[in-house]
């Protein structure tokens, strides 16, 4: 007997006066018995319409097609009459809540219990019990059967929607955000509610929700939607630590629950639903497009084992990887070991912190990334092709480095003019007018003076912030592809510390250069990093999701370190 | 409490208003006393209206008259006719059951054609069926009610002859049993009833319709479907429950309209009741009378207020307390 649920290729389409709006552009899973998936994705992304489109609910004028094979039988294929019949038996959805989901003139023993009296399963004398027993599974005292919808509050109401949902014992259930009016600790529980009536009932579960947190509670799959196309699937686990579509990453980086200490990104723009567009659903919001994204839509590939994306780049792409780097110091004739095999992989728009104590090798490293030394063993990638790096830093769309030191960094007799555009300059980029324009351009994303007196400026003249920040002018007026950040607050007061911090990370989310951000500050790394590095005595100690390793810092290998380094440890 | 107080205020208000209305018409009650519809007006001498305004009490401050009305009332007497010669209570208790014949039957006529009606456009929405059924009712509400039934006397009373002309039973007949008695009243009422439920049907129709179509695009309904209802169940349970609610009070609040209504179409079928009587009166200034009237009717649609209230309390268990926790 087949024990799998197998969706294929559904497409929704709302009718909306003359024009079609597409909100589910081809979906396609599998899900077995028993096992659970989630669908992530903001609002508008079309996962609610997707669920319905799977009940079979998307009503006339609007359109869906597609299939849906529920355990070896086709259910979307047919008749409005005969799905009924697997409706609330077979499939049946805990929806999402609102005040009107339930109807207000009726109690809520009778709407949990109209279907089954209606199919016969129990008698009218039976119904009040059974009402109060499905309210006790899921954790309400039964009492509410007696109850309006008015009369409960949304968490009950909640509660109420899955003991409707499990009713009819279905082997498969579509969750629509089920814990969307529940404060932390009721959403815990319901996620064990949830969870130990899977146990019980075996059933197969499609998880719905913009919360990131919950699908990692609840499923071992998952897939991120965008604008109606499914962009990435695979294990949630391997997706939350690493997700490989911009989108994806995005999605985490704005979402609070995953990453509580770190500084919130949204992804810049918005999804324009109403363009007719050929080309990727992202690309109007993405920082790595090229031009084949705007042409032509990109399938869904896997690209690793259990892992598939919707990208013409194979998402996101590595702009810079150290391999196997070692890196010895002759002092007198005693060879110090500064580097041994230290790996790193720092992806497009990323952030990766490298931490650790001093010693560690972090500044080698950077210097090694960056071209300024060779190492001894290993090599250095950059965009996965072995590059002069002494040349990338001299072009635009290289790597560019920012060191600790504003003071030393710039000459005190040039003027802030002739520091920013000095790169250029020397590297015959643009005209006298086109160079005096991009800095003016640059100042302005970073928030100084672009008037001529402050152009004029001697640079020996200006506070340390500023000095800073004209340094980090100085990288970015090259476009770079990658920007490695040596200690870069480290001499500046707390708030320009801030200052500098913020511009950086909304010009990265902006323009998505990657960041190589060094740091002693775990506190710091915590607030800005997606992914941590830590060096110990020359080699990687730890490497993976900031989120992840700084929330269970416990179990971390450099669990004394981090518990000194961080504020709350 | 509250709602007490309100329905006195009410009740006050529609006593002062049938006292001081029918004062304001211009004209006098004895102008023309006596005589049925095509005698020739007698006019009166100045001594004897003199002597009848001494005799009803007109000649009293207003004050003192408004008094005598409330006190009147309090115990039970709405006053003498001028006309008729008769109290006002007897003649309103004899005419009142054919009134309210009309109005309920017409009601209930309506109600079910409306709800019917209206539920049927709903289901088919933006089809022709409904944009036909749409246009129909509305030309034919938009007709004033006694043309409506000026046209059906011309066809199926004069000219089809299938139902009597005129009145609420044919005179000085024998009925030879009671059966008899009640088609004869049924074939008088036909006509009448007939023009106040086309009258009244349209705006039934399009509130259920209305109503409906937005009950349909609500969340529960939605869910309904899902859970596989069966169909009837989703219409008339999930569906038609909810969008019934406004209805109630709109039937309330349309029960006075029906009244005037039923006035009119009286006296296009020269039917004996209230609203027949109603115009004897307004043509003479008989104020008892038509304050008699005017508080029938209007405690008639305070009570159904009054009932609507409590029904709409029973129906929507939103309204009021509802349902108590153990």
């Amino acid at each position: 007997m087949d024990r799998t649920i197998k969706a294929s290729c559904l497409k929704v389409q709302y009718q909306t006066g003359n024009y079609a709006v597409e909100a589910v552009r081809g979906a396609s899973f599998t899900l077995r018995e028993g096992k659970s998936l989630g669908i992530v994705g903001e609002s508008g992304s079309g996962k609610t319409s997707l669920a319905l489109a799977l009940m079979g609910l998307i009503d006339k004028p609007h359109n869906s097609s597609g299939e849906l094979m529920l355990f070896g039988e086709s259910y979307l294929g047919l008749s409005e009459v005969k799905q009924k019949h697997h409706r609330w038996s077979t499939i049946a959805m805990m929806f999402q809540n609102s005040m009107e989901v339930l109807n207000p003139v009726m109690t809520i023993g009778d709407q949990l219990t109209e279907k089954l009296k209606e199919r016969k399963t129990i008698s009218s004398g039976q119904a009040g019990r059974e009402a109060e027993r499905l309210l006790q599974l899921t954790g309400l005292e039964g009492w509410e059967a007696k109850a309006f919808p008015h009369q409960l509050s949304g968490g009950m109401r909640q509660r109420v929607l899955l003991a409707m949902a499990i009713a009819p014992k279905p082997r498969f259930l579509i969750l629509d955000e089920p814990t969307s009016s529940l404060d932390g600790l009721a959403k815990q529980d319901m996620i064990r509610t949830i969870l130990s009536l899977q146990k019980k009932m075996d059933f197969a579960m499609l998880v719905i929700s913009h919360d990131v947190k919950l699908i990692g509670g609840l499923t071992q799959e998952v897939m991120v939607m965008y604008g109606g196309h499914i962009i990435e699937k695979g294990f949630t686990d391997a997706v939350m630590e690493k997700p490989m579509h911009p989108y994806t990453r995005g999605l985490f980086n704005a979402s609070v629950e995953l990453s509580p200490h770190k500084d919130l990104w949204g992804i810049p723009g918005e999804y324009n639903g109403n363009e007719v567009h050929k080309g990727c659903a992202f690309y109007n919001r993405c920082s790595q497009r090229i031009s084949l994204c705007c042409e032509q839509t990109p399938e869904l590939k896997s690209v690793s084992i259990e892992r598939e994306i919707a990208c013409h780049q194979k998402g996101l792409i590595n702009v810079l990887r150290g391999e196997a780097i070692t890196k010895h110091y002759q002092i007198g004739n005693r060879s110090i070991p500064a580097l041994r095999k230290a790996c790193m992989n720092l992806r497009h728009g990323e952030t990766i912190a490298m931490v650790g104590p001093s010693g560690s090798g972090k500044s080698t490293f950077a210097k090694i990334l960056a071209g300024f030394i060779q190492p001894d063993e290993g090599q250095v990638l950059f965009n996965e092709k072995k590059n002069d790096l002494q040349q990338l830093a001299c072009c635009e769309g290289g790597v560019q480095l920012v060191l600790q030191d504003p003071f030393s960094a710039l000459s005190h007799r040039m003027t802030v003019e002739e520091v920013i555009s000095e790169p250029l300059k020397l590297n015959g980029i643009g005209n006298e007018l086109s160079r005096c324009k991009r800095v003016k351009e640059t100042l302005k994303a970073l928030q100084l003076d672009d008037c001529e007196a402050f152009l004029k400026r001697y640079t020996s003249s200006l506070s340390g912030g500023q000095r800073q920040r004209v340094a980090i002018a100085r990288a970015l007026v090259m476009n770079p592809k990658v920007l490695i950040a040596d200690e870069i607050t480290s001499m500046l007061d707390v708030s320009t510390q801030a200052n500098v911090l913020r511009l950086l990370k909304g010009l990265q989310n902006k323009n998505g250069f990657a960041l190589l951000f060094i740091t002693h500050d775990l506190n710091l790394a915590r607030k800005v990093a997606d992914q941590l590095l830590i060096l110990d005595r020359g080699s990687v100690a730890e490497e993976g999701s900031a989120g992840r390793i700084l929330q269970n810092s416990d179990e971390s290998q450099c669990a004394d370190m981090l518990k000194a380094g961080l504020a709350d440890g | 409490m509250g709602k007490k107080l309100e329905y006195l205020i009410t009740f006050l208000v529609i006593l002062s208003l049938n006292f001081g209305l029918p004062r304001m018409m211009p004209g006098d009650p004895f102008l023309y006393i006596s005589g049925d519809d095509n005698d020739i007006p007698v006019e009166y001498s100045r001594e004897q209206i003199e002597y009848y305004r001494e005799y009803y009490g007109m000649d009293q401050p207003i004050y003192k008259q408004y008094g005598g009305y409330i006190s009147d009332l309090a115990r039970g007497d709405l006053g003498f006719s001028y006309t008729h010669r008769e109290k006002v209570s007897r003649l309103i208790i004899n005419r009142l059951p054919w009134t309210f014949l009309l109005v309920a039957s017409s009601m209930l006529l309506s109600l079910f054609l409306g709800i019917g009606l209206g539920t049927y456009s709903a289901w088919k929405r933006n089809q022709w069926k409904d944009s036909l059924l749409y246009s129909l009712i509305m030309i034919l509400s938009e007709i004033p009610a006694f043309l409506i039934g000026l046209a059906l006397l011309v066809i199926f009373a004069a000219g089809l002859d299938w139902f009597p002309l005129s009145g609420a039973k044919t005179h000085f007949a024998v009925y030879a049993s009671n059966w008899q008695h009640g088609m004869d009243i049924a074939k008088h009422a036909v006509l009448p009833v007939i023009t106040l439920t086309i009258a009244r049907t349209g705006g039934i129709y399009l509130m259920v319709r209305n109503s409906l179509a937005t009950v349909l695009t609500k969340d529960f309904m939605r869910t309904a479907r899902a859970k596989g209802l069966k169909e009837h169940r989703i219409r008339y349970v999930h569906a038609l429950r909810n969008a019934l609610l406004p209805l109630i009070t709109r039937i309330a609040m349309q029960l006075g309209g029906l009244v005037g209504g039923a006035v009119l179409v009286e006296n296009v079928f020269s039917y004996p009741g209230l609203g027949t009587l109603m115009t004897t009166a307004v043509a003479y200034r008989d104020y008892p009378l038509l304050q008699g009237i005017f508080l029938a009717i209007g405690t008639t649609v305070v009570l159904a207020n009054l009932c609507a209230d409590m029904l709409y309390q029973k129906a929507d268990p939103r309204i009021g307390q509802g349902v108590q926790r153990k």
